[in-house]
């Protein structure tokens, strides 16, 4: 056997465990050191009495790893963006961002749904949690929507959409994953999901208003707010903005040199929201819950993190990156179409596994074959295929695979925000809250289009911070 | 999908060591988020120190890669105990009784040969750099500040051990639910399909709206 059969076997026998249920993080560390060893065996010509010695080199090269790779300051980022997120429940800003919305954009046609929207966008950003989000938000928006008129449906819908804008706009973790997965810069690619996130919103939106435009009576604006009222309602939903903010200024500022390192951004947007639970009321049981559960959602996804590099160590070894890339790019067909099959695979994929489990076991094969399809890692832009540099082309499709994984939160037939939402309300079922959230589903094939064919909506942001 | 588990207790010799060890891994999780949250502490001191008093905190990197390895393994007995790693439960969701028990015991088997290994491979990975010989026992040191590494090292096989012990308990929680064909069986996370995970986690959050009110 070749070295890349090994790593072929050896991948389809992770592809088994995962199927069969096994945790991801471990089944990818298991067929990695299983891989590890065969490859080092085989070296000996699998003599019996250097099964031992295989073992022990393989099992050495692995053990390294968890604690080598985890040391790294980079992934630092991810613990205090998790933080946020759990300490934002607990700061009561859930409903002072819905108040806030409703009174600025309420005299919008369709005024209650875009406020939702925009809330549901803006609390999922820092609290970077889709599906949770949807829950929240199914029990504070859906009444008031029900309240003024709205078909219960639709609200439901909303909510779910809303809820999947949670992994582009910072802080987000799936997007610093991904930026250490395929060694490129995090500040940057926290970057170039502001735009993307924040136009999906306004896409969201836009798609309200024109709704409630053509069909009369099917949401009525909320008006008759005086501007005191607005500007009342802004200082206690402002920490939300403060906390986008400042993680962008920290990775990129307009006026001059970045202020500090991504991390510290991080760290500060956790401080800002810390300070205002505390002043909410939060006290030590409540902190332990959301240092507990941060705790366990970073275990999570660090486990995965150094299961999933034991087992590219061993797709180093069986040189399948390689050889998988070279596959790609001598397909007889135009590379665009080729990159719209992958993206489609991880709209299919996406519907079995959550976002970073998916990313992390696919990333370290397809990214390698996107980079080649493009013209390769440092390919000028004038050179490349897609028509940007290699840099950029890995901030390109890592945006675009985010919004896939979160696109799938509302495909049907098993898109979760909805089964969430629907699981909040007793009254909804959920073929309910899919028919609600048709429109958001088309409207984001319509976004992942546009990123697809006008990439510099998402490279516009990146290249003003240089490169 | 699927980072959600219950774990149900009752009185016996199993559920009572199930719980004992919960409560240990409860403390090293804690350790974990502590760890988290002075990373956070840290950088607004180190932010505030640069920016104010033109005062950088010295080994502030050094000290990140200090709590990394305590957050990302301190806690990974506790997750594994509640059901918090993910998995693609497509097939196991569709899995009752005796068949879902066969299939929940053959993967944590392979899950403890593998930690089993790990504790082996990290164990080597700290005794290189440990060394009674040296100064602070250490054979390599943090660049900035000269922290000794061997105590995080340590850490991991440490964190593995444990966790070796909670899949020893699953096993056995998962072996004998497979014997006395049991329907839900205690101390092992059982797979909780979307309307109940939905109303798990829509649970958390009422809990902490109450929290919330002023």
């Amino acid at each position: 056997m070749t070295s890349i059969e090994i790593g072929v076997v050896v991948s389809l026998c992770m592809l088994v465990m995962v199927i069969i249920g096994m945790r991801v993080a471990f089944a990818a560390a298991l067929a990695g050191l299983i891989g590890l060893v065969w490859i080092f065996w085989a070296k000996k010509g699998f003599d019996p009495a250097a099964f031992w010695w295989a073992l022990g080199v393989a099992t050495k090269t692995a053990g390294q790893v968890p604690h080598s790779k985890i040391s790294a300051q980079a992934l630092s980022l991810i613990p205090t963006f998790i933080l946020i997120g759990y300490l934002a429940y607990h700061a009561g800003l859930t409903k002072a961002l819905f108040e806030a919305a409703k009174r600025w954009v309420g005299w919008l046609p369709g005024g209650m749904a875009v406020a939702t929207v925009f809330s549901t966008a803006g609390f999922a950003a820092v609290s970077g949690a889709s599906v949770a989000t949807s829950a929240v938000f199914a029990r504070i928006a859906i009444p008031e929507m029900l309240k003024v008129g709205y078909d219960k449906r639709f609200a439901a819908g909303v909510v779910a959409a809303g809820g999947t804008l949670a992994s582009l706009i910072p802080p987000s973790a799936i997007l610093v994953v991904y930026a250490i997965i395929v060694e490129q810069d995090v500040g940057k690619l926290l970057l170039a999901g502001f735009i993307p996130g924040a136009f999906s919103a306004l896409i969201y939106a836009g798609l309200i208003v024109g709704i409630a435009v053509l069909k009369p009576g099917f949401g009525p604006s909320v008006t008759g707010y005086t501007w005191g009222e607005r500007f009342r309602s802004l200082p206690p939903a402002l920490p939300i903005v403060a906390v986008v903010a400042i993680i962008v200024l920290f990775v990129y500022n307009p006026f001059g040199d970045a202020i500090g390192t991504p991390t510290e951004g991080g760290a500060l947007g956790a401080f800002v929201v810390f300070c205002i639970a505390l002043i909410n009321g939060m006290r030590w049981p409540a902190l332990k819950e959301a240092l507990l559960e941060s705790a366990k959602l970073a275990v999570m996804i660090f486990t995965i993190i150094w299961g999933v590099l034991i087992f590219v160590r061993f797709l180093g070894f069986a040189g399948l990156p390689t050889a998988f890339s070279e596959w790609i790019v001598s397909l007889d067909q135009s590379p665009m179409l080729t990159l719209v099959f992958i993206l489609l695979a991880y709209a299919v994929l996406g519907m079995f596994m959550d976002a970073i489990g998916m990313l992390l076991l696919t990333l370290p094969v397809v990214y390698p074959a996107v980079m080649a399809l493009n013209g390769g890692e440092s390919v000028s832009a004038a050179d490349s295929v897609f028509g940007m540099s290699g840099p950029m082309c890995a901030i390109w499709f890592g945006i675009l695979v985010v919004k896939m994984a979160e696109f799938c939160l509302i495909t049907p037939p098993i898109g979760l925000n909805c089964f969430v939402v629907a699981g909040v309300r007793d009254d909804l079922s959920v073929q309910d809250v899919f028919k609600g959230v048709t429109p958001f589903f088309i409207a984001d094939a319509f976004t992942i289009a546009l990123l697809v064919s006008f990439p510099a909506i998402v490279l516009w942001l990146p290249r003003l911070a240089g490169g | 999908m699927a980072g959600v588990g219950q774990v149900l207790e009752d009185g016996s010799v199993l559920s009572r060591i199930d719980q004992q060890l919960h409560k240990l891994e409860s403390s090293l999780a804690l350790v974990s988020g502590l760890a988290i949250f002075s990373l956070m502490l840290l950088a607004v001191v180190s932010v505030a120190g640069r920016h104010f008093f033109n005062m950088p905190l010295p080994g502030y990197v050094d000290w990140i890669e200090q709590a990394m390895p305590l957050i990302a393994f301190m806690g990974i007995a506790y997750t594994q105990r509640n059901g918090g790693h993910i998995r693609m439960d497509m097939l196991v969701a569709q899995l009752k009784g005796r068949a879902l028990w066969l299939f929940e015991w053959l993967t944590s088997l392979c899950i403890l040969g593998l930690i089993c290994l790990l504790i082996w491979g990290s164990w080597s990975h700290f005794s290189r750099s440990f060394d009674f010989a040296s100064p602070w026992w250490s054979r390599d040191s943090s660049m900035d500040i000269s922290l000794p590494l061997w105590p995080v090292k340590l850490m991991v096989p440490l964190a593995f051990s444990v966790l070796a012990l909670r899949l020893v308990l699953q096993l056995w929680g998962f072996g004998a639910a497979f014997i006395k064909n049991t329907k839900v069986p205690v101390a092992v996370p059982l797979v909780l399909d979307a309307a109940a995970q939905a109303a798990a986690e829509s649970q958390y959050i009422t809990a902490d709206e109450e929290v919330q009110q002023p």
